[in-house]
């Protein structure tokens, strides 16, 4: 924002930042070789199920949308509600890089159907550490965060995730506000 | 019975003083410099800043609750918090002050309230569920030194003539802007409300200056306050080390649930760190360490 706008009190909404998404993609390699962490196969995008007057029109898009970006990538599409009242389509493909490239188009679909700013979150989940390891995208920060849920309860391994950040945050846009790295407990991934 | 004030720390005592009479000073040379230029409208400007004072001082508590978002709770709502502040109060030999909470995840405490019976205390969630019960006594207890000590008088007080500063720099720029700036003590002289203006914006930055040095020394001497009611000023030390480092800034909530109630995203909770000690209201935190494992020293107990 310039100071232009500033002094015009001209703040906009925060779109959602899809686009950095991709540098998760890059950060794969340092994940792999210097953490030992692979993905466990499956992405998800999170966002804010939609209210009930605009639902039978939303439906049919989305079911449209899915189907289209599904038969586009190959990758295996699922659609979960969560007890939060957020819905989460489920990307199953083994390969990190069709997760990020599906999970954009789905994105980029919601966004055009004028569902931006619903979207809340994509998580990607990694396997090969003690726990499994979750990269948060936030769409309204565009930015990334770990979380390393322990198992027990809402407990989360907060070392590993200052680990994580330290080792990343060259390749990856780390969030650097540690008070917003929101955990996603129980993620359907 | 006399009460005395928590702990005694001549060092402390003596800057404490230093710096109140500095401020003392300086608002005398400040009120000399104003009579000799301003001659009229002394008595309602009192009136409007005496207004203000007071009502600062009577409303701290409830502004304070309302800014941070905390909540008052009951016994039902919060037991053991309050058998906690209870035990204190009865070792400082204070009345029980208000109970609190904040609904977030950072660690943190705070205390309001003009006197020990207009006290309140507001504790963060993150506070009572992520330290361990003893250092939660520790800041319960620094907490209630603040009460103890009247540091919200003291504030009140020693930000008057601040206040007053900072208004007359408001009234110095629209008599310069309105009042037409021809009229002065002699024709070829630099303009009344200009000097008003200049002396009240020194006055206000150097008393903003002694505010922050005094509002330090008191944290010094809650902290003491602290390791003298709970005997134990380890804990102390490592709720303090606890509340600052970067782990406890990680939140333990879902990010859905928080979604849902972003009100919270308006305040930020991010201090600056940057700026220098003199323009901070808290001492660094291996000051606090220092003194607190000085006076664990004077007390024979045992420091990590």
């Amino acid at each position: 924002m310039g100071l232009r706008d500033v002094l015009l009190g001209k703040k906009k909404l925060a779109g959602p930042a899809r686009e950095r998404l991709f540098a998760l993609t890059t950060a794969a390699v340092t994940l792999d070789t210097e953490l030992g962490l692979r993905s466990a196969g499956a992405g998800g995008i999170v966002f804010k199920s939609l209210s009930a007057g605009e639902f039978v029109r939303a439906e049919n898009d989305l079911q449209q949308l899915l189907d289209s970006v599904a038969t586009g990538s190959g990758s295996k599409l699922e659609r979960r509600e969560d007890s939060f009242g957020y819905t989460w389509i489920i990307v199953r493909d083994p390969d990190l890089e069709d997760q990020v490239t599906t999970i954009h188009a789905v994105a980029q679909g919601l966004e055009e159907q004028g569902f931006g700013s619903q979207l809340l979150a994509a998580v990607f989940k990694f396997d090969g550490g003690k726990h499994p390891v979750y990269w948060i995208y936030g769409y309204k920060r565009g930015a990334f965060w770990p979380f390393v849920p322990t198992g027990e309860d809402q407990k989360r391994d907060n070392a590993e995730e200052l680990e994580l950040k330290a080792k990343l945050e060259k390749e990856l846009p780390v969030e650097q506000d540690l008070t917003r790295w929101f955990g996603v407990f129980d993620a359907p991934l | 019975m006399k009460r005395r004030s928590y702990g005694r720390d001549a060092g402390l005592t003596f800057r404490m003083l230093l710096t109140g009479s500095l401020l003392g000073l300086l608002y005398v040379v400040f009120a000399v410099v104003l009579f000799q230029v301003l001659s009229v409208g002394l008595v309602p400007m009192i009136v409007i800043v005496v207004g203000i004072a007071f009502f600062q001082y009577f409303t701290s508590d409830k502004l304070a609750l309302a800014a941070s978002g905390a909540k008052v709770v009951e016994r039902d709502q919060a037991p053991e918090l309050h058998d906690m502040i209870e035990r204190l109060c009865a070792m400082a030999d204070l009345p029980k002050p208000r109970v609190a909470i904040i609904d977030t995840d950072v660690p943190n405490a705070f205390a309001t309230g003009r006197s020990p019976k207009h006290a309140a205390v507001a504790v963060t969630r993150g506070l009572w569920q992520r330290l361990e019960p003893q250092e939660v006594e520790g800041v319960l207890a620094h907490e209630l030194s603040h009460v103890a000590n009247r540091d919200v008088l003291i504030m009140t007080v020693a930000s008057f003539f601040a206040m007053l500063a900072g208004l007359l720099t408001r009234f110095g720029l629209y008599g310069g802007m309105f009042g037409g700036g021809g009229r002065s003590r002699d024709n070829n002289g630099v303009p009344v409300w200009l000097i008003v203006l200049l002396v009240s914006v020194v006055t206000y930055v150097l008393s903003h200056i002694l505010i922050l040095a005094i509002s330090r020394y008191r944290e010094f001497a809650a902290d003491r306050g602290s390791a003298l009611i709970t005997g134990a000023p380890e804990h102390l030390m490592s709720a303090l080390q606890k509340i600052t480092s970067d782990i406890f800034r990680i939140p333990e909530r879902d990010l859905r649930q928080v979604e849902t109630m972003n009100a919270f995203f308006i305040i930020p909770t991010s201090v600056k760190r940057g700026a220098r000690t003199l323009f901070m209201t808290h001492p660094p935190l291996e000051k606090r360490l220092e003194a607190l494992s000085e006076i664990a020293r004077e007390m024979g107990r045992p420091v990590a």
